[in-house]
């Protein structure tokens, strides 16, 4: 079963009816409880001590960033240096060459390959650069959010996430550049989101 | 549900937060069955629904002075009673691991609790199988329709964590509906 056919399985099922009474008087109850005075009245909230806590952690955040991003960044740098794929000119000239055709561009141990829609349907969204070693082989792709892709023999699903940390979702295994979470233990993954640097 | 303008909404936003019950009541009226069905996915039993709906309606009474509109209403209601449903599921879980014979000799599996159809039975008796938070994942997105990031705003987690909860529960799901015919 793949995941749209348990989505519509998900989505057949029915709830018991509400009986239209307790519909009809389900609205005169809450404000009966609302007229009791033992219940406080909504309040308009004074926002400022709120903006002041969330101004210093904002700052906090943002230094926190700097300092994870440099460190991030000196790692996955270390990979695009020995790779094809570090040509930001290369994959900027083949996105211009098929617009919205470009699903993947790949780099394993036969070369670099380049993956075309047939039809301009590939929604524009910053290049995504993801490098994955199995232990016996590595490969490179630069891709887009939404793509589903081919590494080290397994389909991934290829995800961007609102901060453009990068998601990658298999069959068996979900992996975040955000997050600790799950990947298989045999596999090596360092991501790179290419939108985010100068293209 | 009937649909409502959000001039309209927002001007019984207003009425409410200066004290009128009745313009509340027109927003409760609107929202009753999204909230109820929501605390209906999340405890399994429609008196424990009516019971968490009420709940979040009377908290989002007192917290209205903090809604600002940034998201919808409904999105706002819904993070309270999904906030309220994960509470309750800790409560009913401490309680359950007190009375879990007691409850199993009382609440037969076959209960079918007015469903219209087996599937539906069974895919709530699933549901139900799924560790609370995968279960909250699953109802926001795929019953309340919500992005992994509008779910991770309701739950307040990251859209990664959602990401991997939606798949962990997904991933039990077949497992346990793998006998229903799909298409």
């Amino acid at each position: 079963m793949n995941n749209a056919e348990l989505d519509s399985i998900l989505k057949r099922a029915r709830l018991p009816a509400i009986p239209e009474e307790s519909l009809a008087l389900f609205p005169r109850r809450i404000v009966g409880q609302l007229k009791r005075p033992s219940l406080p009245a909504p309040r308009r909230r004074n926002f400022w001590p709120r903006l002041a806590w969330a101004g210093s952690l904002v700052a906090c955040l943002i230094l926190a960033f700097a300092m994870g991003h440099w460190h991030g960044r000196t790692q996955t740098e270390a990979v695009l240096a020995n790779n094809s794929l570090a040509n930001l000119k290369l994959i900027r000239e083949t996105m211009a060459m098929f617009p919205q055709r470009v699903r993947a561009i790949v780099q394993d141990d036969q070369g670099l390959k380049l993956v075309l829609s047939d039809n301009a349907d590939v929604p524009v969204s910053a290049p995504l650069y993801i490098h994955i070693c199995d232990g016996k082989h590595c490969s490179s792709v630069v891709t887009f959010s939404g793509q589903e892709i081919l590494m080290a023999g397994q389909k991934v699903t290829v995800l961007e996430d609102a901060s453009g940390g990068i998601i990658l979702e298999g069959n068996k295994f979900i992996w975040s550049s955000t997050e600790r979470v799950r990947a298989d233990g045999a596999w090596k993954i360092q991501v790179k989101n290419l939108g985010l640097t100068a293209m | 549900m009937a649909r409502m303008g959000s001039d309209d909404e927002s001007r019984l936003i207003e009425q409410s937060l200066s004290g009128d019950p009745e313009a509340y009541a027109v927003l409760v009226n609107t929202y009753q069955t999204m909230i109820r069905n929501l605390a209906f996915r999340m405890t399994g039993s429609l008196d424990d629904a009516e019971e968490l709906a009420q709940d979040a309606f009377l908290r989002g009474y007192q917290q209205l002075g903090s809604f600002r509109g940034g998201a919808k209403f409904s999105t706002w209601l819904c993070r309270i009673a999904m906030n309220l449903s994960l509470d309750w599921r800790r409560r009913e879980s401490r309680r359950d691991h007190i009375h879990s014979q007691w409850a199993a000799d009382v609440v037969p599996e076959s209960s079918p609790n007015g469903f219209p159809d087996e599937l539906s039975r069974k895919v709530q008796t699933a549901l139900d199988r799924l560790p609370v938070k995968q279960r909250a994942a699953i109802v926001l997105t795929v019953y309340e329709n919500q992005s992994h990031a509008e779910a991770a705003k309701t739950l307040g987690c990251t859209e990664a964590t959602v990401s991997w909860r939606v798949f962990a529960a997904r991933r039990k799901l077949k497992q346990l509906l793998k006998d229903l015919p799909h298409e």
